[in-house]
């Protein structure tokens, strides 16, 4: 047997009643369950054996040993969900694209955004006036962020990698509402060459937002670790990101403390954790406060 | 196995139902009190399962931190009638740390990350018998029926995240073999739900 065996574009419903079971225990490769779901979603015959599979899972899911979670997580939930809410405001109007603008811990991994596009939820009306105003001092910094907008939404667009770079558009404007923020920072993170760029904010309450483009694919368990360098001290990881096909690569932190000038980089480490670079780096800036 | 004539009744809507629905409208609004309200009911099983699957605490919040987002979502999408918002919650949960397990593997353990679509988000649509309020007897008694082959097959995947593939290649079982235990194993807890249902 072999994990490579790409399943049949089309399957019959003999196909779909042989991997019903696995379906329902998300037992599936990624190929079948895209092909399972395809086949339900345009057959007429209701495939009762799903839901009589599916019966016996609430005894599985009841069955695992309770575990506590840390206190803190809920908070971490309720924020990556007010920067979600940021992101569709940022996306403006009725066209508002669903984004995903996880806010996670240093140690933690970003997942990237989902490529399927997604009907989006209702959006929250949040008045364009909540945001407050964009002092005129961001002008440049905030010029900067929109033509790597622009420019990396048409390319990706070009690519056909449309709800990728919806997501990655709508967290630039993650970006930009915490670049327009009394006291951010902003860093232009670039690379010798064509190689990746992006912008990062640093909020004034500890927050941070970072997106980049143009990077190479991570594969396996590779990450891209972001570093934050103060004067001559080591740097000091923030976190980790991958990064799929579209190049693209969001980020965002709730509890950084970052002094005025300090350096930002990034570096392609084999995997998550790592306490000190070990990798290339691929972008770095200072931090500029206007 | 299982008498095809027979089906399990239709779920009745409890109050606990009624009040998911609720919180779950007010969270498709984007009210963000109601998705704290929704983590505090299902913050301890969510974990529970997150961390049974991913053996790793980091991941595991990942995990939930992510499902509950996906919940926040996509809260629009779901469908009344179709399951319990516990149910639909918590299969998010077990979508999103299979996913966390399958990347976090070897790549030789795993597909070509560049032909990996994303995890589902959202149930079947044809998930509409799933009991919800199970008591601690109705558990041991419907995991009790399980064979060891069967037990094994559906503990690894489960809980483990493994595909039926990676599953046959494991325990050196024909693929077909594997699905079937899968297979009888979920008939036969289904059935001592049905015999236990009130």
């Amino acid at each position: 047997v072999t994990d490579q065996q790409p399943p049949p574009a089309t399957l019959t419903c003999d196909d779909v009643r042989d991997l019903a079971a696995g379906f329902v225990l998300d037992a599936l490769t990624p190929d079948e369950m895209v092909a399972v779901r395809t086949h339900l979603a345009s057959c007429d015959d209701a495939h009762a054996e799903m839901a009589e599979l599916a019966a016996a899972l609430p005894v599985l899911a009841e069955s695992v040993p309770i575990v506590e979670p840390p206190a803190g997580l809920g908070a971490r939930v309720r924020a990556a969900a007010e920067a979600d809410l940021a992101s569709r405001a940022a996306a403006d109007g009725p066209s508002a694209m669903t984004a995903w603008a996880p806010v996670i811990p240093p140690s933690g991994v970003a997942s990237m955004p989902e490529a399927t596009p997604v009907a989006p939820a209702t959006p929250a009306p949040v008045p364009a006036a909540a945001r407050g105003p964009r002092p005129a001092s961001w002008a440049l910094g905030i010029a900067a962020v929109l033509a790597i907008a622009v420019l990396g939404g048409w390319n990706l667009v070009l690519q056909g990698q449309l709800s990728d770079a919806q997501a990655y558009e709508a967290h630039m404007g993650m970006v930009l509402d915490l670049a327009a923020e009394p006291g951010a920072q902003t860093v232009v993170l670039a690379s010798d060459g064509d190689g990746p760029t992006g912008l990062a904010v640093l909020g004034p309450n500890g927050e941070m937002a970072m997106a980049m483009q143009s990077m190479p694919a991570t594969s396996g368990t590779q990450v891209y670790e972001a570093w934050a360098i103060a004067g001559d001290a080591a740097p000091v990881p923030l976190g980790s990101f991958q990064v799929g096909n579209d190049g693209t690569g969001t980020f965002a932190l709730d509890d950084l403390d970052a002094e005025p000038g300090v350096v930002l980089a990034v570096t392609l480490e084999p995997g998550p954790g790592a306490t000190a670079p070990t990798g290339p780096i691929v972008a770095s800036g200072a931090s500029s406060s206007g | 196995m299982s008498d095809p004539t027979r089906t399990l009744p239709l779920r009745v809507p409890t109050p606990v139902d009624d009040a998911d629905r609720a919180i779950l409208g007010r969270v498709a609004g984007g009210d963000l009190d109601a998705l704290d309200a929704l983590y505090e009911r299902y913050k301890t099983m969510a974990y529970s399962i997150a961390y049974r699957i991913t053996d790793d605490t980091t991941l595991a919040e990942d995990v939930v931190q992510e499902a509950f987002l996906g919940a926040w979502r996509n809260a629009a999408r779901y469908v009344e009638g179709r399951g319990s918002v516990k149910t639909w919650l918590l299969a998010i949960v077990h979508h999103r740390a299979v996913d966390a397990v399958r990347r976090r593997r070897p790549t030789t353990e795993l597909p070509d990350r560049e032909d990996v679509p994303p995890p589902p988000l959202r149930l079947p649509d044809v998930w509409t018998e799933v009991a919800v309020r199970l008591d601690a007897e109705q558990v041991r008694a419907a995991l009790s029926v399980l064979s060891d082959v069967q037990r094994e097959v559906i503990e690894l995947a489960y809980y483990r995240g493994l595909t039926q593939v990676q599953i046959a290649e494991r325990t050196n079982t024909p693929l077909g073999t594997v699905k079937s235990r899968m297979r009888l194993g979920l008939l036969a807890m289904r059935e001592v739900l049905q015999e236990h249902a009130p």
